[in-house]
């Protein structure tokens, strides 16, 4: 078997392409800074955290008192301080755009950023 | 691989290939925590480099596809026992979707594909397993992470390919006939 071909090349560059173009498209379309973190524990929402208060401030939930979580005065928010072996969910970083997550899989919790919450009872869409 | 042509020859016997399989086992094992101290700069929770990848190909050029994912499944199994169970889980989707979909290259294009275009299959959809893996634990879907995996898969799919290229010779060696 050959190392390379170049039909597998031009293949390989054209994935890359649109996976650039992919990450580009989320960055950009969806970089608004968020206003709130949901904090998920085993995929109910236990938490809300708003961002834009500007108090830096550490906190768990009361289910994971070992996982801290830090709210930063430029309204980010970050996995401080975690139990579990890998530390993924620390080294994501601060979170700040709409649609960023982090998540720690051990604990079975994640957080996500969101705009501005839906009201639950205003119809999803309006026709007409 | 390029050096014998890959022909349907009788499998080893019995205990040859047992021993074979145990050394590949061994070697993907290996492969597996060196590669767990060579940090992958990317922010998606489990990405490794997948020189364990290399094993599996191997097995799929040369050996079969039945070998080919005994080995995935022991190595899932072993990441499982060494670092538990969540470990396992995405390892064991990572793994069967690149076994899948490296099979499916094999069987659709043997003779048109190259190590190239295998490796970084194996690797992307080993990422998109674990991803799928992972958001079925969270119950979430985390579709923000494919652009990483794809770009990751295909860096990572090289290196692997290059390494492969690199340690046929070696690995022929052990068909002990």
């Amino acid at each position: 078997m050959k190392f390379a071909r170049k039909r597998d090349i031009l293949i390989i560059a054209a994935v890359a392409v649109a996976g650039l173009l992919l990450w580009a498209v989320l960055r950009g379309a969806f970089a608004q800074p968020g206003v709130y973190a949901e904090i998920y524990y085993q995929s109910k929402l236990v938490e809300t955290v708003a961002l834009e208060t500007g108090a830096e401030e550490s906190f768990s939930i009361e289910e994971l008192p070992k996982v801290v979580f830090h709210r930063y005065a430029d309204g980010s928010i970050a996995f401080l301080e975690s139990d579990c072996p890998d530390k993924v969910c620390i080294h994501a970083g601060r979170l700040r755009q709409v649609g960023q997550m982090a998540a720690c899989l051990p604990n079975e919790v994640y957080m996500k950023i969101v705009g501005a919450i839906a009201d639950p009872d205003a119809p999803d869409l309006v026709i007409g | 691989m390029d050096e014998k042509p890959l022909g349907k020859k009788p499998k080893a016997a019995g205990a040859k290939r047992i021993a074979l399989l145990g050394i590949l086992f061994a070697l993907a094992m290996v492969l597996s925590i060196v590669e767990g101290f060579i940090p992958v700069p990317v922010p998606v929770p489990g990405v490794r480099l997948g020189l364990a990848n290399i094993v599996v190909m191997f097995a799929l050029l040369q050996l079969g596809r039945r070998d080919a994912l005994g080995l995935t499944l022991l190595k899932a199994g072993f990441v499982a026992v060494t670092r538990g169970a969540m470990a396992g889980a995405l390892s064991l989707a990572g793994g069967s979707l690149a076994f899948c979909v490296m099979a499916l290259v094999l069987a659709l294009a043997k003779d048109k594909t190259s190590y190239l275009l295998l490796s970084v299959s194996g690797a992307v959809f080993h990422n998109i397993g674990q991803i799928l893996m992972a958001s079925l634990i969270l119950g979430t879907f985390l579709w923000p992470y494919f652009p990483v995996l794809l770009l990751s898969g295909i860096a990572t799919g090289f290196a692997t390919s290059v390494l492969l290229k690199l340690t046929a010779p070696a690995l022929q060696r052990l068909h002990l006939k």
